[in-house]
C-alpha cells in the first residue's frame, strides 16, 4: 500500500498530460455524453436583453480578443451574432485586440452569410484602431470621427447599418467579449452604450461579478460554459456544448487525481 | 494542394509542436514558437500601418493637408529623443501630455465605476420593507453575505490594529472569503484552460480525418519518430 503511495507521488508528469489528453478525446470517441445543464441567470439576462430590442436596433459588439482565447470566446461571438441576426438588429462589429481583427471579421463575415445579410445594410466591421482607452471616448464623441472608414477602407459615414447612430448614446445594447486588458473594465470605465453586458474567458470571470451585481452590466456570459448556456437558449448545438463534455471528462480526471494524490500524501505521511 | 489543406497540415503541425513541449523542450517547439512571435508582430504592425497610420496619418496630414496632425506628431517624435542623452529632456513634454491626460481622464472615472459604484452597491439595505412588515429573504441574506464579506476582508487587510479580541474572529472570516474567492478564481481557471485543450483538440480531431491527409496522425508519427531517434542516438552514446 505504501509503495503504490509512493508511486502515485512519483508518478511522471507527463503520465498526467497523457491521461488529460486522453480524457479531453474521450468525448470524441464516444460521442456527446448529454450531461444536463442549467442556464444561469446572468446568460439568461444577456438573451433577454436582445431579445427585448426591436427590429432593426443597432446592436454593438466589441470582440476584445485574439485566437489565443478562441476556444472559449468564438462560439460565445458566433452565438450572440446569430442572435442578433435572427432578431434583424443591426450589428455594429468592431475590435481592441489587433491581433483578432481578422477572427472578428471571419465571425461576423461567416455568420452573416448563413444568415444572407447584406454588408453595409444589417452589418458592418469597423475593425481595430490603435489606444483603446480614446478609441472608446471617440466613439462616446463620434462614431465616424474614431471609424472614418471600416475594416474594408470603406467610408462609413452614409452607410445604411449606422443611420441614427452618431455616438455610443444612440445604441441601445452592446456586448463586450474579452479576453483581458483592454476589455469589459475598459468599455465599463470609458464608455459604454445605453447598457451593456460581457462576455468573457472564464479566468477573468469572477471579476466581472462585481459589475454585475452593481448594475453596471446587465448580464454575463463567462467562459466555454456561458457560450454553452447561450447556445442551449438560442437550441443550436455549437462547439461549446461540444466543448462541455471535454469540460465534464477531465474536470473528473482532475478531481480524481486531486483525490487520490491526497490520499496517498496521508498515506505515507502516518507511515513515517 | 488547396489553401484550406495546407492550413490543416500547417495548424495541426505547429499545435503538436506547441504540445511537444510537454514532453521535453524540442526543436519543434521552439521553431512554432518563434514562429507565433514573429508572426504576431509582424501582422500587428502590417494592421498598424496599413489600416491606421496611413489613412488616419499620413494621408490627412501629407496628401490633404490638415496641419493639426503636426501637434500630434511632433509630440510623437519627441518621445524618440529618449535615444539620443543631448535631447532626451524633450520627451518630458510628450510624456508629461500623455499622463496629464491619462490622468485627467482617467482618475475620475475610475473613482466612479471602480469604487463608489461598487461601494453603493454594497451599502444596500439588509432587511426589506413591504406592506406586511420588516422581513429577511434569500435577497436579503445575499446582500448581507455581500456586506459582510467586505468588512471581514477589509479588516483583515487592516494592519493598524492588532487582530486579537473581536477583531480576530473578524479578521478570520475574512480569510475564509478570501478562500473561497481563490477557490473559484481557480476553479474558473482551470475550466479556462481546459477549453483551451479542447480548441485545439478539436482542431486535431478533425484534421486527422481522410478529408485533411491524415494530417495530425501523419504529424504527430514524425514527430515521435524523431524523438525516439534522438533517445536511440543518445542511448547508443551513452552505452
Amino acid at each position: 500500500m505504501r509503495k503504490l503511495a509512493e508511486k502515485i507521488l512519483s508518478m511522471d508528469r507527463r503520465a498526467i498530460y497523457l491521461l488529460m489528453a486522453s480524457a479531453a478525446l474521450l468525448p470524441f470517441l464516444t460521442g456527446p455524453l448529454g450531461l444536463p445543464s442549467r442556464v444561469s441567470p446572468e446568460v439568461k439576462a444577456v438573451y433577454d436583453r436582445i431579445e427585448s430590442l426591436p427590429e432593426g436596433s443597432p446592436f454593438l459588439i466589441s470582440m476584445d480578443f485574439d485566437p489565443a482565447s478562441k476556444p472559449e470566446l468564438y462560439p460565445m461571438a458566433e452565438a450572440l451574432v446569430r442572435h442578433a441576426f435572427r432578431k434583424n438588429l443591426r450589428v455594429i462589429g468592431m475590435n481592441l485586440w489587433v491581433t483578432g481583427s481578422g477572427m472578428a471579421e471571419k465571425i461576423l463575415s461567416d455568420v452573416a452569410e448563413e444568415y444572407g445579410k447584406k454588408y453595409g445594410r444589417d452589418y458592418v466591421y469597423l475593425g481595430w484602431a490603435p489606444g483603446a482607452t480614446n478609441v472608446i471616448l471617440g466613439l462616446g464623441q463620434d462614431i465616424y470621427k474614431t471609424y472614418p472608414r471600416d475594416y474594408y477602407g470603406n467610408e462609413t459615414s452614409g452607410m445604411p447599418v449606422l443611420e441614427g447612430v452618431r455616438t455610443l448614446k444612440d445604441i441601445p445594447f452592446m456586448v463586450d467579449l474579452a479576453a483581458g486588458d483592454p476589455g469589459i473594465e475598459t468599455w465599463v470605465v470609458y464608455g459604454k452604450a445605453k447598457s451593456m453586458a460581457g462576455g468573457c474567458t472564464a479566468v477573468i470571470a469572477p471579476g466581472m461579478y462585481a459589475f454585475l451585481n452593481s448594475g453596471q452590466l446587465v448580464g454575463l456570459i463567462g467562459g466555454m460554459r456561458g457560450a454553452a448556456e447561450y447556445e442551449a437558449l438560442l437550441k443550436e448545438m455549437g462547439k461549446a456544448t461540444v466543448g462541455m463534455d471535454i469540460q465534464s471528462t477531465t474536470h473528473v480526471l482532475i478531481l480524481g487525481l486531486i483525490l487520490l494524490s491526497n490520499f496517498a500524501f496521508f498515506a505515507t505521511r502516518r507511515r513515517r | 494542394m488547396s489553401p484550406e489543406l495546407l492550413g490543416a497540415w500547417v495548424a495541426a503541425g505547429l499545435t503538436l509542436a506547441i504540445f511537444s513541449f510537454l514532453y521535453k523542450d524540442n526543436p519543434f517547439f521552439k521553431f512554432g514558437e518563434h514562429l507565433y512571435i514573429g508572426i504576431s508582430v509582424g501582422y500587428s504592425i502590417t494592421l498598424l500601418v496599413f489600416n491606421f497610420m496611413i489613412p488616419k496619418w499620413w494621408t490627412p496630414l501629407f496628401r490633404e493637408g490638415r496641419m493639426s496632425l503636426l501637434v500630434p506628431t511632433v509630440l510623437g517624435l519627441l518621445i524618440w529623443t529618449r535615444f539620443f542623452p543631448r535631447f532626451s529632456w524633450l520627451s518630458r513634454w510628450a510624456f508629461a501630455f500623455v499622463v496629464g491626460f491619462g490622468a485627467g481622464i482617467a482618475i475620475p472615472r475610475t473613482i466612479s465605476n471602480f469604487i463608489f459604484r461598487q461601494v453603493e452597491s454594497t451599502a444596500v439595505p439588509l432587511v426589506s420593507r413591504g406592506q406586511q412588515g420588516v422581513s429577511f429573504g434569500w435577497g436579503d441574506f445575499s446582500n448581507f453575505l455581500i456586506a459582510f464579506g467586505v468588512l471581514s476582508v477589509l479588516t483583515y487587510f487592516f494592519f493598524s490594529v492588532e487582530h486579537k479580541g473581536p477583531i480576530r474572529p473578524l479578521a478570520r472570516a475574512g480569510v475564509l472569503f478570501l478562500m473561497v474567492s481563490f477557490g473559484a478564481s481557480f476553479g474558473y481557471t482551470v475550466m479556462a484552460r481546459v477549453s483551451l485543450l479542447f480548441g485545439r483538440m478539436y482542431d486535431l480531431v478533425e484534421y486527422s480525418s481522410r478529408g485533411y491527409g491524415y494530417a495530425t496522425l501523419v504529424l504527430l508519427g514524425l514527430m515521435v519518430a524523431v524523438f525516439l531517434a534522438q533517445a536511440l542516438s543518445k542511448k547508443r552514446e551513452g552505452g
